[in-house]
């Protein structure tokens, strides 16, 4: 351990509870605290970090080790946002008995990360309030977890609907009423359920997952590390750089590989444009869910030439390609630079226009302000990440918390709101963009000449652990890797930042008019391809029945023909 | 019994121009209401920096045309478990109402079909007809979206009438009649004798009310509540396809260019030219000819200024929406119309 680390005050805390703790902390990597504990320990421990000592709980790694050790390992990362650290408390779990108490009734971020890692690999959370099948379809095998070893990413698993998870009974005289899985306004498929006293919505009950597509499996069992960037890239049809940026920064952390300047600068500027994009295509579509298409329309015409920037520089719209482990595949040439330079200050012009019209829009405020609060304490404890914690006061922004590509040199500022209501996070996000064309600019001033891939000789070295989390325009978008042998990763873990922010809209929507629950879940600009990423699917079209794959390809067969 | 062969050619004659005066009315609003969805669409495109419509036909304007023979094409689908009588005549309920009101509409000197004396309160009470179709229409379509938007349109509707009626009647009092034609008739002259430039600021005031809530009542963006595509995927009519669909469509827009028609007469001098000698000379058939394209001009204008507001305005929430009505415009009609009373009463009839 560095000599700062142990200085570090959360330190003092969890080895005055905690005194032996301290001869098992490691950190390989600077700002990764690694400590393997007893599975009695570990639940203790966490709790005590959290609640005590003000941590931020990302995510839980389960991985099927019984190739190499014989049993199971989970680890919880931890984070300490103020004081810059990660901290993974990681157990191993004998493979015939893989429990460990669950952390959720005290820590209640932990919720779906604890059903997730039970579904994907078979760690039972012990105590857990609602262990409900969470990531898996609802005809899916029980007992069958599909991240362990044993399963090929190939494997076809035979339907049994009656393993569906039992629905959340609504409370006395309330009606049920059904906002998804195919919703107007919310373009990808998520199945919230509402109940409804009247307008107003006394509780929701959530069933999503519908989009895995194995993403996890593939880079555990097929691909080798310069190919998940590429398809970690495809997670999302929005942050791709974000995630590939994640997942090629955490194996460089991991295997210690310095990675030029130049292509850090890169990676950031890179960054800094998607999240332009990102955040101008969320005001469009905010305006959209309010039925205020003009903004849309106006906003997407605005944001239009920052694609064709993207595509000058890396030769897509989206899905760029950029990323490899040690550097970027394309230069930003000088000319590329003026490009974006002009184009950047054509996009602050007309944007700062939209900004001023909605700073002082009445109508826009009425139907923004003080609807789908999300309190300060609710943001912190259900663990919420990128603008909808910082329009709840909640200070943290990876970027300066955990920097990455090369914003330690770009001194970036965060944008913090008080307002913890959709207003809030609206005024986070356009404030952002203003930031981010700063950023830009600095970036292109700063950046250093020099090669832009790093020389990378022989194989990477197995059984190496590497964080990185990038702060999406969403928000903290966590990868963890676990390095392997034939120069392929032995476990890939991604959290996207919709995860978290997912598990705290009951708590925004809950007593809101109807009118406002999608503006609510619009606020947080939800991204479900990014959350899900496993498996097949199936949909529930209505209460009673569930139809199978092949029963609503047959259907729609039948409706085309006639 | 002995038949009067002349009172039966009377009769005959009398039904013929009923007939008569039926089709071309319907042809009428299904010919404003083609345009008026066009004329939507090239102006929020405008407004959105947007081309719209510009394929079918020159510059477009078969485009709706050619969506209203696919509606006609399309699968005509009644959902399980609906009451099935009641699903079907609902489109009916909301339909006729909105076409029956234009029975009373002066298009121009000599061109209303029936100038009724209690013209004012016919088109108040034939338009609220519409609210049964709606809520026929969410109920018996056994969906829960469906019902939400019956809930609101009945909420809303049933809000909204009341401040119509206020504002409607003020230019009644200051004319002192129930009849369309009269209200317009006391408007000729120039510009100078339209109600909206009178009575200051009586009948602004009321000019306002019945826009905003004429706009709810017709159920237009920003106060389409009981539709809201985001709020509840399409309301009253989800459930809806085809021809039914259709009719629920022609009914909003034929009430939108109801409402901007109703401005015109009782507002902006109904068919009478702006300035005299614009066509205020003529005379027979001249007259009639010229007042009725000054009527479409101004409601063109008015459809304009309604497009123009639904694109630059996001949609208000139902509980503020009540708040408008209730606590809004309900007192200040009331209030306005006190004033105007007292304002008639004690200074335009003395």
């Amino acid at each position: 351990m560095s000599p700062e680390t142990l200085q570090k005050k959360f330190l003092k805390g969890l080895t005055e509870q905690f005194p032996d703790i301290l001869g098992k902390l490691r950190e390989y990597v600077p700002g990764q605290l690694i400590a393997v504990l007893s599975r009695d320990e570990l639940p203790k421990v966490t709790k005590y970090a959290v609640n005590q000592l003000g941590a931020r709980f990302v995510i839980t790694v389960a991985t099927d080790q019984r190739d190499k050790t014989g049993d199971f390992g989970i680890s919880y990362i931890l984070a300490f946002d103020e004081e810059k650290q990660f901290l993974v408390l990681h157990s191993n779990l004998p493979a015939d008995d893989p429990r460990i108490e669950s952390v959720t009734p005290d820590v209640p971020a932990a919720n779906w990360a604890e059903r997730e890692a039970y579904d994907m690999v078979g760690i039972v959370p012990e105590g857990h309030p609602d262990p409900r099948r969470l990531v898996l379809p609802d005809d899916f095998p029980a007992g069958i977890h599909p991240l362990r070893k044993e399963y090929e990413y190939n494997t076809r698993f035979p339907s049994e609907p009656q393993n569906a998870p039992p629905r959340m009974p609504p409370p006395e005289g309330s009606t049920v009423v059904p906002l998804g899985p195919f919703y107007p306004t919310l373009e990808e498929p998520a199945y919230f359920r509402l109940f409804l006293d009247g307008e107003r919505v006394v509780g929701s009950d959530y069933r999503g997952f519908y989009n895995h597509r194995a993403v996890e499996k593939l880079g555990d069992s097929e691909l080798n590390y310069n190919q998940v960037p590429f398809v970690a890239q495809q997670i999302c049809g929005i942050c791709g750089q974000v995630h590939s940026c994640a997942y090629v920064e955490a194996v460089e952390r991991a295997c210690e590989i310095e990675t030029p300047m130049r292509a850090k600068y890169i990676r950031t500027i890179l960054l800094e444009l998607e999240r332009i994009h990102s955040h101008l295509l969320w005001v469009g579509l905010a305006g959209h869910i309010i039925a205020f298409d003009t903004v849309l329309m106006q906003l997407w015409r605005i944001r239009e030439p920052v694609m064709w920037l993207m595509e000058r520089v890396t030769g897509n719209r989206k899905h760029y390609s950029s990323n490899l482990v040690g550097g970027v595949r394309f230069d930003i040439t000088l000319e590329a630079a003026e490009d974006i330079r002009r184009v950047l200050d054509k996009v602050e012009e007309e944007f700062k226009a939209v900004v001023d019209a909605v700073l002082i829009d009445t109508s826009l405020m009425a139907r923004l302000k003080d609807v789908g609060i999300l309190t300060e304490e609710n943001a912190r404890a259900l663990g919420a990440v990128g603008p909808t914690a910082r329009g709840s006061n909640v200070a943290i922004d990876c970027r300066v918390d955990h920097p990455y590509a090369a914003y330690d040199q770009l001194d970036v500022q965060k944008q913090v709101q008080d307002g913890c209501d959709c207003w809030a996070r609206t005024l986070v996000r356009l404030y952002e963009v203003f930031e981010s064309i700063r950023l830009v600019r600095k970036a292109l001033d700063q950046m250093p000449g020099g090669p832009i891939m790093a020389k990378i000789d022989g194989s990477l070295p197995a059984d190496r652990i590497g964080l990185c989390s990038v702060e999406a325009a969403r928000g903290e978008s966590h990868h963890y890797v676990r390095t392997g042998d034939n120069n392929r990763p032995y476990r890939w873990r991604l959290r996207a930042p919709t995860y978290p922010n997912l598990q705290a809209v009951g708590c925004m929507i809950q007593g809101v008019n109807l009118a406002d629950v999608p503006i609510c879940i619009g606020s947080y600009d939800p991204c479900f391809s990014c959350t899900e990423r496993v498996e097949t699917l199936d949909v529930n079209t209505n209460e009673i029945r569930v139809y199978t794959r092949e029963e609503l390809q047959e259907l729609s067969r039948r409706k085309t023909l006639g | 019994m002995q038949i009067d062969t002349a009172q039966l050619t009377a009769l005959a004659i009398e039904i013929a121009k009923i007939l008569a005066a039926a089709v071309c009315i319907l042809v009428f609003i299904l010919l404003v209401v083609l345009y008026v969805v066009l004329k939507l669409r090239w102006v929020i495109a405008r407004i959105q920096s947007r081309l719209g419509p510009n394929r079918t036909g020159p510059w477009g304007v078969l485009q709706t045309v050619a969506d209203a023979i696919k509606l006609f094409q399309k699968e005509d689908i009644i959902p399980r478990g609906a009451d099935r009588w009641l699903f079907t005549i609902a489109p009916a309920i909301v339909f006729i109402p909105a076409y029956v009101v234009y029975v009373v509409i002066p298009f121009g000197k000599g061109l209303t079909v029936r100038p009724l004396d209690v013209g004012v309160v016919y088109v108040t009470a034939i338009s609220s007809i519409s609210i049964i179709g709606i809520i026929t229409a969410g109920w018996a379509s056994n969906n829960k979206w469906s019902l939400l938007g019956a809930f609101r349109a009945a909420s809303q509707l049933i809000a909204f009438e009341v401040p119509v009626i206020l504002a409607m009647c003020i230019p009644v009092l200051l004319s002192g009649s129930l009849n369309l034609d009269v209200i317009v008739q006391k408007q000729a002259g120039s510009i100078r004798d339209w109600n909206l430039f009178n009575a200051f600021p009586m009948c602004q005031i009321a000019c306002l009310m019945l826009l905003i809530a004429g706009l709810a009542e017709a159920n237009t963006t920003p106060f389409d509540l009981m539709e809201a595509e985001s709020e509840l995927v399409a309301g009253f009519n989800t459930e809806y396809s085809g021809m039914k669909f259709a009719l629920f469509f022609l009914a909003e827009f034929a009430e939108a260019f109801t409402l901007s028609a109703l401005l015109v007469t009782l507002f902006l001098g109904g068919y009478n030219p702006p300035v005299h000698f614009l066509g205020g000379g003529l005379t027979g058939y001249w007259f009639s000819l010229v007042s009725l394209v000054w009527f479409l001009v101004k409601c063109w204008l008015v459809v304009v200024l309604i497009l123009w507001i639904r694109s630059t305005f996001p949609r208000v929430r139902i509980d503020q929406l009540m708040n408008l009505s209730w606590k809004g415009l309900v007192p200040v009609g009331l209030a306005n119309l006190l004033v105007t009373g007292a304002y008639v009463g004690l200074w335009v009839a003395r």
